[in-house]
């Protein structure tokens, strides 16, 4: 059973979009833009979930939707350039940092034309070149690697951040008191994101978790942190982009635990059945984060139903076209077995 | 040509590269002003600055996380680890993050980091602190893992680890640090991956490395004065073995004998007699495989106890004399 | 379309679930999202959704069934769709039955009762870790001699499958000088065979070469195919067949000339030269047209002397003889015969040759002058009466016919083999007069 409650959050909540779009810079187009990408990402999801039903993924996959707004908030406030490492319920940041659909599909299927050439998975999709240096099958994982990124930036004297995005889980391994430790010794450039969805894999944060909000445990390392709804996109996109300021101005690390909620169970063999069909469906319909602030914008007249189907339609296509890709692709050769080991 | 110690030979390699190529630093514990636990860095934080001689908190996790991270994005570090037995706390990043990034992600990612680790037994720290792991180490498909025995070999290996494009373990046996030898001055390096004859022979070939080299190497000239020709092959690097080398030494003198520190059951002297087994070498062997390795105990803190745990020079000697005589 | 509901996979290695209820029967509306039907998978009782809004119909698999994942398990019927919609038993997912899948839970294997033992037996069970199950008892416990008894039979049973235990080595060592194993004597531990005990062994034999010790077996080839059906023809042809032979020599100069001067025109004209056993088949066909006696075959009470002229030329191969035949040797030029017979090699030596052209021959020229044989006598090949035994072209001082000089000739020796029932040794030498006539004066072949 659910353990949770509201707490105050450090955010305002988002309710007058033009206003706040006004104070954040974002034009009406980027607006719309976002609205659009958590579109794909929650229909690219429930594509997912349909292929694996078909038997067409092997192995298991982990489903974002209903963390659409932390996704694309963060996707459009970090820059291209910054680092990203991810966990492994990745596809919504990695959709929102500008993947192709395609590889991305291609890659559930294992196929050669995956970002991974079909050696990676769901859970280990990667753009080395475009800075993404994966999703991470390890709870964690991203927070040792970005302690050495930030290193490396600190060290070029460059002017990029990188991102580690970790779950509520990932507050309880051990590698998260030592990154921030170090983090905070070094004055690294490291946005930490904990993308709260209020459960590890059946564990409810709250009875796991020693100490919450999160932003507790960063004051412990000096570390600023903020908790704020994850579901407000424009509110995320708020306050990463003000992190982002911080740590580009030498500033130091920041932390941001955003609070969200998931749909889907853990992985492809959850049964649901550590929490109740009426809280899933309050999250599904009133909190959702694609409802709201589709309500927002129509509104504020940014968008009309019309639109709404259209975009729906559009994105749909997409989606629809990437798996078409991913079955047209071919399987790696398995005389290449052998490859990538070593450089 | 100038001697220097095993442990002179690690720095210098450090300090000429650290100067030769800006991307490359030294992250560890007890590195600044200490000097190391081994005094392997002394000196260098006075040449480096804090930035490229980065000293840790004690999180292993985060050091060899750190440095597989900071692999990743272009730098070259040297993570150093106080004993080899704490590798044990950083198995994941070593094992899941580095040796798997260039798989998993198909081939777009490199992790060009070093992981110094001192090794062995024989100085009185007892169970926690004196571990070979390299047999557990070897069997992680992604990382190279090396153990010099020489000066000569350190530096030239760790010049070719520090360059190399991928995770190298680089193994020191604490014993050697003082152990001196003849370096020259100027650049060279030794390839990974290739094994040195050390002492040519013709009646049997003993493959071993790391301190057992010198043991191996302390018999085979003891046993040469009384015409027993023993055959000392140093392989160098562990991981990728260099398995030509063997058999071709084991065609010569059809017999093998196995000599390492690590403890035996799982370790890789059973690598070493698979490979020859399989190999047309077997058709040349005249005497069953043997092996010498440590025991299988956790290494005792008595001394007495601590040398019985591992090979030594009196068991090489003992075991060679009956590989030849035909006692197996 | 009417929609097709789709048993969901829900778990990495899952194949099937089983139906617990339909919790919606055909013919009632159902919404997307509403659950349908409660399945169970080895690890748990799910409810399955419908992925539509409709009329749910077709339902293929019920309350108890086992349901393929991934497959069509029923239909939903849109606004204005009937079952005629339904796709055609052509489009219709053919869900093969599925056979009974093991069950998790599966049957536990019917429970062996207890052995009984006597203390002692159960504690040397205990200690080689044997289950007493495996082992018969002589009585109503299990004694130790009863395991003693079945360890010496597991012992008594492994026999090695290599008699004497030498060394890798001392194996290969071994096979490469020849020398039998089981003469070894082994001076390794166990009584293993050790390389310098076979080094040993071998310098001693080639030291004072005995006897003693057995020589390497016989090689040996087997008697089939082509070596099988020579021996079985040449074996009744010497046995039945009275065989004649006459030998004449042969001065080839005039006819060597000859040969050399239509091999310039054949160069002149890029044609191959003339081969001397082509010239030779051209001259012995031109004799036999005048001699059909060795051109005949025996039948039973007649002698046929056969009107073509189809000359066999033997083949030495690898595997053994072949002739080839070369049909109408009287009636081909020189020209044609000559690339007929290079045809008929080459096949010969890429085995490619035909029935046909290895049949129907009437006479053989078998021609051992290549090896340098002076001459020799060939066996008749039946069913033909005569054969052609062709040595060695030897240049040698011979006296010239009519004057008492001596000079240096090239000099051929011909044996002809014939069967003494068809023709007397008049009749062959006649045709061997003849032979030589023609090969000693080639224009004849104009006359």
């Amino acid at each position: 059973m659910t353990a949770w409650k509201k707490v105050e959050f450090d955010n305002f909540e988002t309710t007058n979009v033009l206003e706040k779009s006004v104070s954040l810079g974002l034009s009406q187009e980027q607006l719309i833009e976002m609205y659009r990408t958590m579109v794909k990402i929650r229909l690219f999801e429930e594509m997912a979930d349909k292929q694996y039903a078909l038997g067409k993924v092997h192995g298991t996959m982990h489903l974002s939707a209903g963390q659409e707004a932390v996704a694309v908030g963060t996707g459009f406030a970090t820059r291209r350039g910054d680092y990203l490492l991810n966990h492994h319920r990745g596809h919504g940041h990695f959709i929102a940092s500008g993947a192709d659909l395609n590889k991305m599909m291609a890659e559930f299927l294992g196929k050669d034309t995956g970002y991974c050439r079909g050696r990676g998975g769901s859970m280990h999709i990667a753009d080395v070149t475009a800075n993404n240096l994966g999703a991470n099958g390890i709870v964690g994982g991203g927070l040792q690697l970005a302690a050495g990124v930030g290193l490396a930036i600190q060290m070029k004297k460059r002017d990029q951040l990188v991102l580690t995005i970790f779950g509520d889980g990932a507050t309880n391994e051990g590698i998260f008191h030592e990154s921030l430790n170090m983090a905070a010794i070094w004055n690294l450039p490291i946005l930490y994101l904990c993308e709260n969805n209020q459960y590890g894999m059946s564990a409810n944060v709250a009875v796991v978790s020693a100490k919450t909000p999160f932003k507790h445990r960063a004051a412990a390392y000096d570390i600023p942190g903020y908790y704020i709804d994850g579901n407000d996109v424009l509110a995320v996109y708020e306050y990463i982009i003000n992190a982002a300021e911080h740590i580009r101005s030498g500033k130091g690390p920041v932390f941001i635990e955003a609070q969200t909620y998931r749909y889907f169970g853990h992985s492809k063999s959850d049964r649901n059945l550590y929490r109740t069909k009426e809280e899933i469906d309050y999250w599904k319909s009133v909190e959702d984060p694609i409802l709201r602030f589709q309500k927002l914008l129509l509104t504020a007249d940014l968008i009309d139903e019309t639109m709404i189907a259209k975009i729906k339609k559009e994105m749909s296509e997409e989606i629809d076209k990437s798996v078409t890709f991913a079955e047209n692709s071919p399987e790696p050769d398995v005389k290449d077995v052998m490859e990538w080991v070593y450089a | 040509m100038p001697e220097i110690t095993y442990r002179q030979a690690i720095q210098d390699a450090m300090v000429e590269e650290m100067r030769r190529d800006e991307n490359v630093f030294l992250i560890g514990e007890d590195i600044g002003s200490y000097g190391g636990a081994f005094g392997v860095s002394a000196g260098m934080l006075t040449e480096f600055g804090p930035e490229r001689i980065r000293e840790t908190p004690i999180s292993e996790l985060a050091i060899v996380g750190a440095a597989a991270g900071a692999a990743m994005v272009g730098m070259r570090p040297i993570a150093e680890l106080m004993f080899m037995d704490f590798v044990l706390l950083a198995m994941e990043p070593l094992m899941n993050q580095a040796a798997k990034a260039r798989y998993m992600f198909g081939g777009k990612a490199t992790v060009p980091m070093v992981l110094r680790l001192p090794s062995g037994s024989g100085t009185g720290a007892a169970a926690q602190h004196s571990q070979s792991l390299e047999s557990m180490l070897m069997g992680i498909p992604g990382i190279k893992v090396v153990a010099p025995s020489t000066a000569y070999d350190a530096k030239g290996l760790l010049l070719s680890a520090i360059r190399d494009h991928n995770p190298v373990c680089f193994v020191e046996h604490k014993l050697l640090y003082k152990s001196k030898g003849e370096v020259p001055e100027g650049e060279y390096t030794i390839p990974l991956g290739v094994a040195d004859i050390k002492h040519p022979g013709e009646e049997i070939t003993v493959v071993t490395s790391g301190i057992m080299v010198q043991k191996s190497l302390a018999v085979a000239q003891k046993l040469s004065q009384e015409g027993v020709s023993v055959e000392v092959l140093d392989l160098r690097t562990l991981r990728p073995m260099d398995n030509q080398a063997i058999i071709n030494s084991v065609k010569k003198t059809g017999r093998l004998l196995v000599v390492h520190e690590a403890v035996q059951t799982g370790g890789w002297a059973g690598e070493v007699m698979a490979v020859v087994s399989a190999s047309e070498a077997f058709d040349y062997l005249d005497a069953p495989m043997r092996r010498l390795a440590g025991k299988d105990i956790p290494i005792p803190y008595n001394r007495f106890l601590e040398a019985a745990a591992v090979p030594q020079e009196a068991d090489i000697e003992a075991e060679i004399r009956a590989i030849i005589a035909n006692k197996y | 379309m009417p929609t097709p509901f789709i048993m969901p996979k829900m778990d990495m290695d899952q194949e099937v679930v089983t139906i617990i209820a339909w919790l919606k029967n055909e013919g009632d509306r159902i919404e997307k999202g509403e659950p349908v039907v409660e399945v169970e998978t080895d690890k748990i009782t799910s409810e399955i959704e419908a992925p539509e809004s409709g009329i749910l119909t077709n339902i293929l698999y019920h309350e108890n069934e086992e349901a393929p994942v991934t497959k069509v398990v029923a239909y939903i019927l849109k606004e204005g769709e009937t079952i005629q919609d339904l796709p055609g038993s052509d489009g219709v997912e053919k869900n093969s039955a599925i056979p009974e899948a093991a069950s998790a839970t599966g049957k536990s294997p019917t429970a062996k009762p207890a052995v009984s033992a006597t203390p002692l037996a159960e504690k040397v069970l205990a200690e080689l870790n044997i289950p007493a199950e495996q082992i018969p008892a002589t009585g109503a416990k299990l004694t130790r001699k009863d395991v003693e008894s079945y360890l010496e039979k597991m012992r008594d049973q492994v026999v090695p499958r290599v008699q004497v235990a030498a060394t890798p080595a001392a194996r290969s060592l071994a096979a490469e000088r020849g020398l039998n194993l089981e003469n070894v004597v082994g001076s390794g531990p166990r009584d293993r065979v050790q390389a310098s005990d076979v080094l040993k062994l071998s310098m001693q034999k080639s030291a004072a070469p005995s006897f003693a010790s057995p020589k390497p077996a016989a090689t040996s080839v087997p008697m089939i195919g082509k070596r099988k059906q020579i021996a079985e023809r040449l074996t009744s042809s010497y046995q039945n067949v009275p065989h004649i032979f006459l030998n004449v020599e042969v001065d080839m100069s005039r006819s060597e000339a000859a040969r050399k001067r239509i091999n310039e025109v054949a160069t002149r004209h890029s044609q191959p030269a003339v081969s001397m056993t082509a010239y030779l088949v051209r001259m012995v066909a031109w004799a036999l047209k005048r001699h059909p006696h060795l051109n005949a075959v025996l039948q039973e009470n007649s002698i046929q002397l056969l009107p073509d002229v189809n000359i066999g030329v033997a083949t030495a191969l690898d595997d053994g003889l072949i002739v080839p035949v070369i049909h109408n040797a009287d009636l081909l030029p020189m020209q044609e015969l000559n690339e007929r017979l290079r045809y008929l090699t080459s096949q010969a030596r890429s085995s490619a040759l035909t029935a046909t052209e290895v049949s129907g021959g009437t006479f053989t020229i078998s021609n051992m002058g290549m090896f340098g044989i002076k001459s020799f006598t060939a066996i008749i090949n039946p069913p033909q009466s005569a054969i052609l035994a062709v040595g060695a072209l030897v240049r040698r001082p011979v006296v010239i016919d009519g004057q008492d000089t001596v000079a240096v000739r090239p000099m051929l020796e011909l044996t002809v083999g014939a069967d003494h029932r068809v023709v007397d040794g008049a009749g062959v030498a006649s045709f061997l007069v003849d032979l030589v006539n023609a090969l000693e004066t080639p224009e004849l072949l104009l006359y």
